[in-house]
């Protein structure tokens, strides 16, 4: 038998997304999960449905703590479906070894867009006895991302090839927060090309976090979460940081027969309004698949070419 | 000071595998100060393993269990100990790893040994300190983050804290808050925007 193989490199192309992030268009990305288990049909079906409404799929990274299957293994096969893809990456589950080595194989497996996280605590997700790494915050994190495009990892030793990623970080959206926006501006000092907000509700408090963060000139997609009811709604604002949603929504939300519909077309208003001062939306449809072309046709956004 | 905190009865029963007699000993220092293992919890703890059965021949505190000399000040302390089979060890792991590299019998805890911290106000302080080496505390008002922020975050919290409060205990202040809060009350709010790099390991 012949050592010989056939080896397959994917050296990242330039990325669409970027371009994207860089053109006039309204850019729109969604959350995939990957599948607690080994079958990542339901996953596909559901990219399937939204994926010519979408520039990017974000793949999450055993989001809120919950153990699922890689988000680099799961962000590689989408890629072969050919859907473009942002690999999350939290800083809860890796040390810097592993997250540099990573970030390595993400770039040779074609992935070049990334989004980079602190990681909600073990202790809130479905393994509470985890160890917690955070070996790097997320501020450390992009910087040794930068470093990598650099030709060095963290340590200061030279690579031997070097990567270059669409670099992306998590921002909750209060102005009046002084401590989150020191951090925001941290991440964009360390060189960043999007920022992906937590779920916005309210509009006018989110031009005013725009303008709060106008002087930095990175691109930002506004989180989007549709709503399912008051309950939803009210659990939201007690329970995650970050998220307003406001009394009037609630009303609305609890004067309809329909709250789900109500809540598809009260996020397509806040969709028309977010074209108006953000580069794009990030829509986060926890198991709303089946209605979100619904959503992106009364919102005006069409199918891609 | 070293936080130690008392395990159950029940825990420290369930270890001892056919112990034969039994010497308890305390601690002077922290363990005393935080009532866990001074004269009072040492004498309790003799008087449970007797109404439970075992046999306890002994039981006495050392001036400071992770500084016992040798093993002749050891039985300075209570000569007793020489005769027993197995000794429970009322203070923090460094306590207990000193007296056990002093005697040829099993040793066992009877607290667990929970972080760096203080004991002022009247009440004990959980955290304060990570034993990381070369410390930078004053850069972030003397409440280092290393230690007191869960994920030990050392460039501004994360996006879990809700009202100053933390995303894994809600019931106690975001490191974060806190730091905000001393470095304004300090004038040295400028310390924020400093970038600091990753912790190195190696020394």
């Amino acid at each position: 038998m012949s050592l010989k193989t056939n080896v397959t490199y994917y050296p990242a192309m330039p990325s669409a997304f970027k371009d994207k992030l860089l053109s006039d268009d309204f850019v729109i990305t969604s959350e995939i999960s990957p599948p607690k288990g080994v079958d990542v049909s339901s996953a596909f079906e559901e990219a399937g449905l939204v994926g010519n409404y979408v520039d990017a799929f974000n793949v999450t990274d055993n989001q809120r703590a919950v153990m699922r299957m890689s988000s680099l293994a799961m962000g590689r096969l989408l890629k072969e479906q050919g859907l473009d893809v942002i690999l999350q990456l939290t800083c809860r589950d890796r040390n810097r070894l592993a997250l540099q080595s990573d970030l390595l194989g993400a770039y040779a497996l074609g992935m070049e867009n990334i989004c980079i996280m602190s990681g909600d605590y073990p202790t809130k997700g479905d393994n509470p006895g985890t160890k917690p790494v955070y070996d790097l915050d997320s501020v450390q994190l992009l910087g040794a991302t930068s470093r990598l495009e650099g030709g060095y990892d963290i340590a200061g030793n030279p690579l031997e090839s070097v990567p270059s990623f669409t670099k992306g970080a998590v921002c909750n959206t209060e102005p009046d927060q002084p401590l989150q926006l020191m951090k925001l501006e941290k991440k964009a000092r360390m060189g960043i090309d999007f920022f992906q907000t937590q779920a916005v509700y309210d509009i006018g408090h989110f031009e005013t976090f725009m303008d709060s963060i106008s002087h930095m000139e990175v691109p930002v997609l506004a989180g989007l979460i549709p709503l399912k009811s008051a309950h939803m709604a009210r659990f939201m604002n007690d329970k995650i940081p970050g998220i307003r949603v406001g009394d009037e929504l609630i009303e609305r939300m609890e004067a309809s027969t329909d709250p789900a519909e109500e809540g598809l077309l009260i996020c397509a208003e806040q969709i028309r309004e977010l074209r108006k001062v953000c580069r794009g939306i990030h829509l986060m449809p926890i198991g709303h698949y089946r209605h979100i072309t619904a959503l992106f046709e009364i919102a005006g956004l069409h199918e891609k070419n | 000071m070293i936080i130690s905190s008392s395990k159950s009865f029940e825990e420290i029963l369930e270890n001892l595998d056919n112990p034969g007699k039994i010497f308890v000993l305390g601690c002077g220092v922290c363990a005393t100060k935080l009532h866990v293992g001074g004269e009072p919890e040492v004498e309790a703890m003799c008087r449970k393993l007797r109404e439970a059965g075992k046999e306890v021949i002994g039981g006495g505190v050392a001036k400071a269990a992770c500084s016992i000399k040798s093993k002749e000040s050891l039985l300075e302390n209570d000569p007793a100990i020489e005769k027993a089979d197995t000794i429970i060890v009322m203070s923090c792991g460094s306590g207990l790893s000193v007296v056990s590299s002093l005697v040829d019998v099993p040793v066992h805890p009877a607290t667990n040994t929970d972080s760096l911290g203080g004991y002022s106000e009247g009440h004990v302080r959980k955290d304060l300190c990570a034993m990381c080496g070369s410390c930078i505390a004053d850069f972030f008002g003397g409440v280092c983050p290393t230690a007191r922020c869960p994920k030990g975050l050392m460039n501004g919290p994360c996006g879990g804290a809700m009202e100053g409060k933390c995303e894994v205990d809600p019931d106690g202040d975001c490191a974060w808050e806190l730091i905000y809060l001393r470095l304004k009350e300090i004038g040295r709010l400028d310390l924020l925007e400093r970038i600091f790099e990753p912790k190195e390991y190696n020394g």
